[in-house]
């Protein structure tokens, strides 16, 4: 039975894809969600500020009087006006992507050198703190797929040494009377290929499972609310693909080894 | 008459040439001839008949097997020499998992033939090796000189010009051997094929010319 290793195998690559997308979706929700603050006396614009720096996104203005109105709460409309006049212009800058803190020192004093820049904020301690949080968890992840490969190229190597021995003696006496390779080895390929849509299948099945039935039902929000990340139909077809190469080769491998090397 | 096997200063050796086992022998069969090389165990006498089949490579001097020469002989033509050779085992070397009767046909599976021409070839071979009962049954069903026959079957299955056999009888008792000689004095007298049988004794009554080679000390020679 190749169906237990390659599904161990096939769910370290649907974990790949899903972590992925996962990943790419968290970062940029992270990336949407966070802006730096640029406090200047003269007017900005988009193309102004992209100008000093191409790692930023868009500018958006803030509304000086809301700020106004909420700092001079119960003085008079004049002494408003008056505040407004020497308050200068805010604003929220988005970036291209989820940048590390120290790329982010880096726009910062990009922003900075913007004539008429007075600061730029980029809330550094709570970026940094999320950032780091979302790396580490990528990271075991990534470890966690490692290993879950790992253990499935031994379980698949397990298996060809199994088929192997099985299949010795049988593709050795073909041999004896002229079988070609492909003939030889013709019911391990059939074996393996029936074994590579079952699992694929059965991957499919499992993780349609969690993707209708559990994630509907889990306590982590993101995935509640992006069930979609979790598997698509493009993703059968990789499932499959990989299936596939990996019983060629393996099976391959198999048959290659059993094949009688003259003596002498 | 044609030469089908031709040896000159053959030599064989395991161990990448070390060690030697059979040492400058020359000789040749021809087409149709009964062949029995006889010899003290470990002589080589196994090994030669190895060295006719591609199993093992010549050391040195030259091996002419059907018109190839076995020290140069591609893996294709090897393969395609193979498949004109019927091969008769001591330990009979069936497949275990496969009937009795898709043994017999493994020949003409590994050349394409159809199932119809397989089907008819089997019932006919285990008609005269007297198992046509067998058919269904696997080799692990059957005696040791049930099985043998189904050896001999499949050895003569596809009329090969060439049979080698060896020690086709050393595992049985008196009416399997019987049979097992009957047919490979078939297979030379009437379809023609040229026969070498390795073996410890040459059978008592035996009922059509003969040529006897024994191998001895690496060397070969011809008893007349």
């Amino acid at each position: 039975m190749f169906i237990l290793p390659l599904m161990a195998m096939l769910i370290g690559v649907e974990f790949i894809l899903i972590f992925n997308r996962v990943t790419t979706s968290y970062e940029e929700k992270l990336k949407n969600d966070y802006a730096i603050l640029v406090i200047s006396k003269n007017e900005l614009t988009t193309p102004i500020v992209r100008s000093h720096s191409d790692k930023v996104d868009s500018v958006e203005s803030m509304n000086r009087e809301e700020i106004a109105k909420e700092v001079t709460a119960g003085i008079q409309d004049s002494g408003m006006m008056a505040f407004l006049k020497g308050l200068p212009y805010f604003y929220r800058v988005h970036l291209t992507k989820y940048m590390s803190l120290d790329e982010l020192k880096e726009v910062k004093n990009q922003l900075k050198s913007i004539d008429g820049v007075l600061n730029v904020e980029i809330f550094g301690e709570s970026y940094h703190s999320k950032h780091t949080m979302f790396r580490l968890v990528k990271m075991i992840l990534n470890i966690f797929i490692v290993m879950l490969f790992i253990v499935s190229i031994f379980l698949v190597i397990k298996q060809m040494e199994v088929w192997q021995l099985a299949h010795k003696d049988r593709m050795k006496i073909m041999e004896i009377f002229g079988a070609p390779m492909m003939l030889r080895s013709g019911i391990l390929f059939k074996i393996a290929f029936i074994d590579a849509i079952i699992a694929t299948f059965l991957n499919i099945v499992i993780f349609l499972y969690f993707k209708n039935s559990w994630a509907s039902r889990s306590d982590i929000d993101f995935i509640k609310n992006n069930q979609d990340l979790l598997i698509n139909i493009s993703d059968y077809f990789i499932m499959f693909f990989t299936a596939f190469i990996i019983v060629l080769v393996s099976v391959s491998f198999v048959a290659f080894k059993s094949s009688e090397v003259p003596e002498g | 008459m044609a030469s089908v096997i031709s040896a000159t200063n053959l030599s064989l050796a395991y161990d990448k040439g070390k060690n030697v086992i059979i040492e400058n022998a020359t000789f040749s069969v021809n087409q149709g001839e009964f062949v029995f090389i006889t010899g003290p165990s470990g002589s080589g006498k196994s090994t030669l008949l190895k060295s006719m089949y591609g199993q093992i490579k010549p050391n040195d001097g030259e091996l002419i097997v059907g018109g190839l020469n076995m020290k140069k002989i591609r893996k294709g033509q090897l393969l395609q020499l193979r498949r004109n050779i019927g091969i008769v085992f001591q330990d009979y070397k069936l497949i275990n998992e496969w009937t009795v009767e898709k043994n017999v046909v493994l020949p003409l599976i590994i050349t394409g033939y159809s199932l119809d021409v397989q089907r008819v070839q089997s019932e006919k071979l285990l008609s005269h090796v007297k198992l046509t009962d067998c058919a269904h049954k696997y080799p692990l069903e059957l005696s040791g000189g049930e099985q043998q026959r189904v050896g001999v079957a499949r050895a003569l299955s596809k009329n090969p010009f060439l049979i080698l056999a060896d020690e086709p009888t050393g595992n049985l008792d008196e009416f399997s051997s019987g049979v097992v000689w009957d047919l490979l004095e078939n297979a030379c007298d009437q379809l023609n094929a040229t026969v070498i049988v390795v073996t410890h004794k040459i059978p008592t009554i035996f009922n059509i010319p003969y040529r006897h080679f024994i191998i001895e000390n690496g060397g070969i020679h011809e008893v007349h």
